[in-house]
């Protein structure tokens, strides 16, 4: 059998441009913009080519619509392969509407190349290598520049959101002409909802328990467009590419595509970064939260936090997904239909209820409809047999115990670098790649939004878990609530926070502190954002007069462009210490003793002088990065004892750490002995003794 | 050259004497097939292919031979697709899904593909059966996912046939597949090491057989040392065999609970990153007319169900009635078959195949798990005699016995003196061929293909088949009516599993009503006509804004008809349509007069 070496290497096109981009003046981009595609492609190629010696450009696959997925290597390209050196992946805009995070991206990349001569970024782009891929979801980040906005986080797949057996057939309508797609607010003495007295701008639900009266149905702003009685609930598109990777996929649920990988974006990031093993640690932008609100101590991450007028309007078309369940199913749970009679209906009240009560989700699974788990029915099918008694391993999704430390010590470096500390919204991740990083990856991954909104007032003011159903116990306070006290919150949910479902940023209200709506108003009153349509009226064809008004499409999902020159540069200089942390394999010692008789001993020790161990538990507990391998160059029966001549270690921790060999073997005075190190993430090392 | 044919009757012997005729001398067998196809042998991949393509020419207007894609090697994934285009185009008929082999060594699969399309055609026309199942069904076969494995199966001397052929690093050395076993005595199986060593070895001759190497009980010596399967250290890590071909499962591959390496071990990086379970996945997911799947496997004799995992729960009642349903009689077409559901009866499976089709397709999915060795005692005799220990078919002995008396030895490798490169005089054998244990004796494949083939064309015929029977029309005054339809569904399985239901994953069926100037005043089911109409009670109305397009969620369970009732204005021609993505389409028309 023939021996095969497969190095995987990666394509890198240079791009040779005309003069006119090496001119430098399309490469000058000033940051004060969110860029749209063409004008982020037509940046990246001038980059590249204004930076050959340092940037390479590589699209890694193309969308629906045939957008290319551009890829930026930056690195030294003297001394070893850059695909064996440790490396940063910066990944951004998988997320639809995440447009900051891309900006983000972009301009780490500007940064990193104009400061190249600078030490620590020399030593970052000479040890290893930063991946830049800062937009994952150009379709859906397209939808910034259609005619009237949305917000917009899915792809351009057409999905059948209500499976109703027509495509795409119901989006929003702009009513009040105002290139914008907001909320609807209809008086309605059915409605579940009132005007937030205490912001009259904000809506809240109802507490009839006060002896409040419901005054308004929400919706989004829109028409009935296929006369199903919903309104806007098949919208264009699509999949949201953080919903469709496979840690914790939320299967059947909206935005998350028919399977786990469904999409051509997914696929494109996964066949790249398994080639990729050389990636150390994993930087993303996006709607998650794991570095201003670092995981509690028990590995979990902070409560979801989205907008209400966005959970209220989700509401009004969960129904959608399920008309015409005709009996069983949820029917006698619900009080409603009987033997293959009755249709499931399901009230707005009821949907409330079943919303306020947390677990809306649980009984839906998203506009789709949920699985329903562990149903009893007696099966005609055999018996388990004694190996089904083995108790099933259930793959981790906590941070482990041992890697906690790494991350909250590096979330405390973010606070420190970027001045963030709460969070602005955030989604739960569910089939997000950052996720897939450290859970399936093995490596150290991170997500943020890049930005956050002052701290709000402490104390007073109505409870966090009144009108969308956080369970009591939520964090005191009207404002927002601190890190701290996010964290406390988390944990004292537990298990509870995970498992409940939630429909990405969408419908975080039914889960997370509500009334989240009147802190960001704050912040944008505080900030002069212009980011909340005030209520109008508009004349509806269904509902005849309706007030339409709320959030701006992306006001609540990305700081205004001016910030991205200011938190581009901590975001920089974040990424620049992260690489700073790899570890980095050394031969330490090596020595050979003559016995005589022809005997030697071979004495090694392999150190990791990074700062990260060649292995997160984590990854050692999943087999997702391998062990760092030992071999000493020897033909193989020429040791007579000690180690085998390929001997591994499964994880070195850094800071200097040492692991010892030694080896007995046969061979003549004169002759060279190599030892070879390779680790996946530590990059390799070599030394060789002269036997005497 | 002359024929005799003797008949025997009541009182006469009658003798009738034959005159040839151009040639054709079979005339009287029976029946004169068409194609002669052999099923007492093993087919590899391009011989499988072939006898595919011979049928696809016999029969053009029916089968047809194509591609969903290329395996890792270069080879075609062949799909075989029999419709009768008379009948309509194949996206509006119930389609049944064949495919097999996704494990390399797990061939026999591949046969029953190939018997089940050659008695499909050569019995159409001839039994009723099965050319009303011709006519009302479409059949995609997929004789073999995983060509690499199975022509390396027969092409290697062994060993990690189980797998498909991407390269994978098993040892963590950063070199992939570079230490397989090797066929040191090139005989074409990769056998047992095992060196003489009187009294120090761990190993002895057992007294059931002396073919069989035991290891020696607590406190005794052996002659013998066990020095593993056939190889050498390829790569010179100081490592026998330790990277071989592939190293994965490919059916661990599928994106329904697919989970990482460590929870289920052979999954690969990713669902669907193997471009065999790529190119299937996309095939289903683009084929939603498909209601019915069978993915057959070997060994141990079983008909299997999801859920792999206990984790994902079990189906929904309703659901499972009609799996057991379909299960129970195969356990009656298939004798020796046990009816199981994958994670209690067999281990734990995540990312499966048929998990995939049932949870993310809504499609009824079986994997039957080929061959029981107890297909060797056929009689209550010899299945009581296997309990004493002196039989020779006592266990462990059996497998000697029934490969000397019924295989004539074809089976087994005896010991053989070999010169090992590295350990010396030793001795190679040991070991069963790999047409055996996993696979029946060649002179039993035909039953198995039979008996398979025919619990899955029950399966076929009992996918969801819609019907629309009578419809009443009733005038109430003016011009309103009251219309009762029948709709129908006389077979087992569902148009749309409970499961599929609840998560949205097959289209829901349609209920639509058309005509001049009709408004739908409302619709309301019952359950019995009869019954309602002796003793009318208060019905649910359908709460739908459009009646005229009426969506059933959870479709028409199996074996029922239910009465939609209308209330009607209009006048003049109504058509009624019942559109089932897997149970097909019925449409009616009647008149709105008194």
């Amino acid at each position: 059998m023939n021996p095969r070496k497969r190095a995987f290497r990666s394509r890198w096109a240079w791009f040779a441009l005309p003069a006119l981009f090496l001119a430098g003046g399309a490469a000058a981009q000033d940051f004060s913009k969110y860029l749209n595609n063409a004008e982020m492609t037509a940046w990246l190629k001038s980059f590249a080519s204004a930076h050959k010696a340092l940037v390479k450009l590589e699209s890694i696959g193309k969308t629906l619509e045939n957008r290319d997925l551009w890829m930026l290597a930056i690195a030294n390209p003297a001394g070893v392969p850059a695909e064996e050196r440790p490396a940063l992946l910066l990944a951004a805009n998988f997320e639809g509407d995440q447009l900051f995070g891309g900006a983000l991206a972009m301009f780490t990349a500007d940064y990193l190349v104009k400061n190249a001569s600078r030490t620590e970024v020399k030593k970052c782009l000479d040890e290893g290598v930063v991946y830049i891929l800062p937009r994952a979801n150009p379709d859906g980040a397209e939808a910034r520049w259609a005619p009237v906005l949305w917000d917009r986080r899915t792809n351009a797949t057409p999905v059948d959101d209500d499976n109703d057996g027509r495509v795409d057939e119901d989006g929003p309508d702009d009513l009040n002409k105002d290139g914008l797609i907001t909320f609807m607010r209809v008086a309605d003495p059915s409605g579940a909802f009132i005007v937030d007295p205490e912001d009259k701008r904000a809506m809240r639900r109802a507490d009839p328990k006060k002896g409040e009266k419901g005054e308004y149905a929400l919706y989004w702003e829109g028409i009935d467009n296929d006369g199903d009685g919903f309104i806007n609930e098949d919208p264009p598109g699509g999949v949201n590419i953080n919903r469709n990777f496979m840690h914790e996929y939320p299967y059947h649920k909206s935005e998350a595509g028919r399977y786990m990988v469904s999409e051509a974006e997914t696929r494109a990031v996964l066949e790249w970064i398994v080639k990729h093993r050389n990636i150390a640690a994993i930087l993303t932008f996006g709607a998650s939260d794991n570095l201003i609100i670092p995981p509690t101590s028990s590995g979990q991450l902070g409560p979801a936090r989205g907008l209400d007028l966005v959970s209220f309007a989700e509401a009004s078309v969960v129904g959608a997904g399920k008309t015409g369940m005709f009996a069983g199913g949820l029917a006698s749970l619900l009080g409603r239909g009987g033997r293959g009679g009755g249709e499931m209906m399901i009230s707005e009240d009821m949907l409330q209820m079943i919303m306020a009560s947390g677990g809306l989700e649980m009984l839906f699974g998203g506009r789709g409809g949920g699985a329903q788990r562990g149903g009893t029915a007696a099966s005609g099918a055999q018996q388990p047999s004694g190996r089904a008694a083995m108790p099933a391993r259930q793959a981790a999704t906590t941070v482990n115990a041992s890697d906690l430390d790494y991350f909250r010590m590096i979330a405390q470096k973010y606070a420190e670098i970027t001045g963030l500390r709460t969070p602005p919204l955030s989604a739960k991740p569910e089939g997000a790649f950052f996720q897939y990083g450290y859970f399936q990856f093995g490596v150290p991954s991170f997500s943020t939004p890049g930005w956050g909104l002052p701290d709000g007032p402490r104390g007073g003011g109505p409870g966090m878990s009144q009108g969308g159903g956080a369970p009591a116990g939520g964090p005191p306070g009207g404002g927002l609530p601190s890190a701290a006290q996010i964290q406390q919150f988390a944990a004292a949910m537990g298990q509870r926070a995970g498992a409940l479902g939630q429909r990405g940023a969408a419908a975080a209200g039914g889960e997370a502190p509500a009334g989240i709506d009147k802190a960001i108003l704050q912040w944008m009153d505080k900030e002069k954002i212009d980011g909340f349509v005030p209520w109008t009226k508009v004349k509806h064809p269904d509902f005849g007069e309706v007030e339409v008004g709320g959030f701006k499409p992306y006001a609540a999902t990305n700081p205004s462009a001016a910030k991205i020159a200011e938190l581009g540069k901590s975001h920089a200089e974040f990424a620049l210490y992260l690489t700073s942390l790899f570890p980095r394999i050394r031969v330490a010692e090596l020595e050979a003793k003559n016995h005589g008789g022809g005997l030697f001993r071979i004495k090694a020790e392999v150190s990791n002088e990074g700062f990260l161990p060649t292995a997160l538990a984590h990854a050692v507990i999943a087999r997702a990065v391998k062990p760092t391998m030992v071999q000493l160059q020897v033909p193989p029966e020429s040791i007579v004892s000690g180690s085998a001549k390929t001997s591994f270690i499964q994880a070195l921790n850094g800071s200097g750490k040492r692991q010892k060999f030694e080896w007995l073997i046969q061979a003549k005075p004169g002759e060279t002995v190599a030892l070879k190190i390779v680790s996946q993430k530590g990059g390799a090392a070599a030394a060789s003794v002269v036997l005497k | 050259m002359k024929h005799r044919i003797v008949h025997l009757g009541l009182a006469a012997v009658i003798a009738l004497i034959l005159l040839p005729r151009g040639g054709m001398t079979q005339k009287f067998s029976d029946p004169p097939f068409k194609v002669k196809l052999d099923f007492n042998r093993w087919h590899d991949t391009d011989e499988l292919y072939a006898d595919m393509r011979k049928l696809a020419a016999a029969w053009p207007k029916f089968v047809k031979t194509s591609s969903i894609g290329k395996s890792h090697q270069g080879r075609e994934i062949m799909l075989v697709t029999v419709n009768n285009p008379d009948t309509g185009p194949e996206m509006s008929k119930a389609a049944m899904f064949i495919e097999a082999n996704v494990h390399g060594n797990e061939i026999q699969g591949g046969e029953i593909c190939l018997y089940t399309v050659w008695y499909l055609m050569e019995n159409y026309g001839r039994l009723e059966a099965v050319t009303r199942l011709v006519d009302e069904r479409v059949f995609y076969l997929i004789p073999t996912i995983n060509p690499d494995g199975r022509q390396y199966f027969f092409e290697s001397p062994g060993g990690s046939a189980r797998t498909g052929h991407v390269p994978v690093d098993d040892d963590n050395d950063g070199l992939f597949d570079e230490d397989g076993p090797d066929d040191l005595n090139g005989n074409g199986v990769i056998e047992q090491i095992r060196k003489y060593a009187p009294g120090q070895g761990t190993h002895r001759p057992s007294r059931l057989d002396p073919r069989l190497l035991e290891p020696v009980p607590f406190g005794e010596t052996g002659d013998y040392i066990l020095l593993g399967s056939e190889g050498i250290d390829n790569d010179k890590d100081g490592r026998v065999n330790e990277d071989g071909p592939g190293g994965y499962d490919g059916n661990r591959n599928y994106p329904s609970d697919w989970q990482p390496n460590y929870i289920q071990s052979g999954a690969m990086d990713y669902p669907t990153q193997l471009p065999e379970a790529r190119a299937e996945v996309e095939f289903l997911a683009s084929h939603p007319n498909i209601a019915g799947v069978q993915s057959y496997h070997n060994f141990g004799g079983m008909i299997l169900r999801g859920p792999g995992a206990e984790a994902v729960g079990e189906y929904p009642r309703a659901d499972v009635q009609a799996y057991d349903e379909l299960g129970r009689n195969g356990e009656r077409i298939l004798p020796f078959y046990r009816y199981i559901v994958i994670w209690s009866g067999l281990y734990t499976v995540h990312g499966g195949f048929i998990d995939f089709t049932n949870d993310t397709l809504g499609m009824i999915s079986f994997s039957n798990e080929l061959w029981s060795n107890e297909q060797y005692y056929t009689s209550a005799e010899l299945k009581e005699q296997q309990k004493d220990p002196d039989s020779p078919i006592a266990p462990q002995k059996s497998r000697f016995f029934f490969d000397d008396k019924l295989e004539f030895g074809d089976q087994f490798l005896d010991w053989k003196p070999f010169r090992h490169p590295d350990y010396g005089d030793v001795e190679i054998g040991g070991t069963w061929k790999k047409f055996t244990g996993r696979v029946p004796p060649r002179f039993m494949l035909e039953e198995l293909c039979h008996r398979n083939m025919a619990f899955t064309l029950y399966q076929a015929d009992e996918m969801p088949l819609v019907r629309l029977g009578e419809t009443s029309v009733e005038k109430v005054g003016g011009d309103v009516y009251r219309a009762f339809v029948d709709i129908s569904n006389p077979k087992v399985a569902p148009t749309i599993l409970e499961k599929a239901a609840q998560n949205n994953t097959v289209r829901p069926d349609l209920l639509t009503l058309e005509g001049k100037n009709l408004e739908v005043i409302s619709a309301s089911w019952i359950d019995n006509k009869a019954v309602y109409k002796l003793r009318p009670s208060v019905t649910s109305l359908i709460d739908q804004k459009n009646l005229k397009r009426i969506l059933i969620r959870n479709g028409l369970p199996g074996k029922t008809t239910r009465t939609i009732m209308y209330f009607l204005k209009g006048s003049g021609e109504i058509t009624v349509k019942y559109d089932s993505v897997k149970g097909g389409t019925a449409a009616k028309t009647f008149k709105l007069r008194s």
